[in-house]
């Protein structure tokens, strides 16, 4: 696997740019900064899958990390305060002996992973035996169907994840669904307040008395259940 | 005087060789490239995960992280596809799966970011020390 001419150009742009929105996602004092450098560090990686003819997997990382789970985050983020740390008031990292230790520990799974993939990378092409630009890729082959505008062919690739998504991964592709299923239910339930808890009369009856001295409003709910109370006096 | 100029011009011109080699690799970049530039992208989000303080930012470095993961499986998708493997395929799946399991997991993490709050009114990652002793 080689790529040349403006192939390699892009590489190096959004590779460098991935990397370093990266770092800014960590490093951003702000954390709306931060949810947008992680934005563009994700789009960047996006336009690697589509030099790595991944046009499929390039649309659903924009689809559903940008347009669903960062528009999550910054909702997130408006909902909780993070005022302190915005203006600086507080230190925005670890305390400097933990940070100091795990950025060694950094370097050295720096170190260890560039020499393993330096050594990895020639066993495997010695063992493949790859010649340069012998076997042409899917989406440069003369055969494919001309777009509509003429300047481009129609990749098979998509048509290719789809039929072994479904051939072979059919199953874990329902499990899938089931999972998202769980993580809606999970954080609908999660994200209720105690009024909604109360309401749904899903709140221990020791809890919801206990509630009701900082909020009167709970009252309420116990007095139409009728249960909570009777126990607790009988 | 020539005969220590000759040594010399020798390694000036092995220098010279190692570096049009070195461009050679940049301006072709291979398999490598695209593993070193994950791998890279991995420790940057360890590094987020272990240094910050807020739970939010460290949601997103886990988000890097996944990501990472993602990169390595195209790029060896695609490197299989150039040997000729008939399940290259496999790569570009696993990476649909690694995102679903990453939605659902930022869903739930993001509720349980807002339970917190609710309850202890801090989302920074130190002053969460309830089971601490």
């Amino acid at each position: 696997m080689t790529l040349s001419g403006w192939e390699a150009v892009f590489f190096w742009v959004f590779a460098i740019a991935a990397i370093f929105a990266g770092l800014l996602t960590v490093m951003a004092r702000n954390t709306v900064h931060s949810a947008l450098f992680l934005i563009s560090s994700l789009i960047s990686v996006a336009a690697l899958f589509i030099i790595l003819g991944a046009e499929f997997i390039a649309g659903v990382q924009i689809l559903v990390y940008v347009g669903g789970v960062m528009v999550l985050f910054l909702f997130v983020i408006m909902l909780v305060n993070v005022g302190l740390e915005e203006r600086g008031n507080i230190p925005i990292f670890n305390r400097s002996t933990q940070v100091g230790a795990s950025l060694i520990f950094c370097l050295l799974m720096v170190g260890g992973l560039l020499f393993a993939i330096n050594n990895g990378v020639h066993a495997l092409e010695e063992r493949d035996k790859i010649s340069e630009g012998a076997v042409m890729l899917p989406s440069q082959d003369k055969s494919l169907a001309v777009a509509a505008t003429g300047t481009a062919r129609i990749s098979k690739e998509t048509e290719r994840v789809g039929n072994s998504l479904y051939r072979y991964a059919s199953l874990p592709f329902e499990i899938a669904s089931v999972l998202l299923l769980v993580a809606i239910i999970g954080s609908v339930m999660l994200a209720r307040t105690i009024k909604q808890e109360a309401a749904a009369n899903d709140v221990a009856p020791e809890v919801l008395l206990d509630e009701i001295k900082h909020e009167p409003e709970l009252a309420k709910f116990v007095h139409e259940e009728g249960d909570p109370v009777s126990e607790t006096n009988a | 005087m020539l005969d220590s100029l000759i040594p010399a011009l020798i390694l000036v011109e092995n220098e010279g060789s190692r570096m049009s080699t070195v461009w050679e690799k940049v301006q072709h970049p291979d398999l490598s490239k695209f593993l070193v530039i994950a791998a890279i992208l991995f420790i940057i989000g360890v590094a987020g995960v272990l240094t910050r303080r807020n739970i939010i930012v460290i949601f997103m470095s886990i988000e890097l992280i996944l990501n990472a993961a993602n990169l390595n499986f195209i790029a060896f998708s695609r490197y299989l596809q150039q040997t000729g493997n008939a399940n290259a395929v496999a790569g570009q799946i696993f990476t649909v799966f690694i995102i679903v399991v990453a939605a659902a997991e930022a869903a739930i993490g993001l509720g349980i970011v807002i339970a917190l709050y609710r309850n202890k009114e801090t989302i920074l990652l130190d002053q969460i020390d309830l089971l601490k002793w």
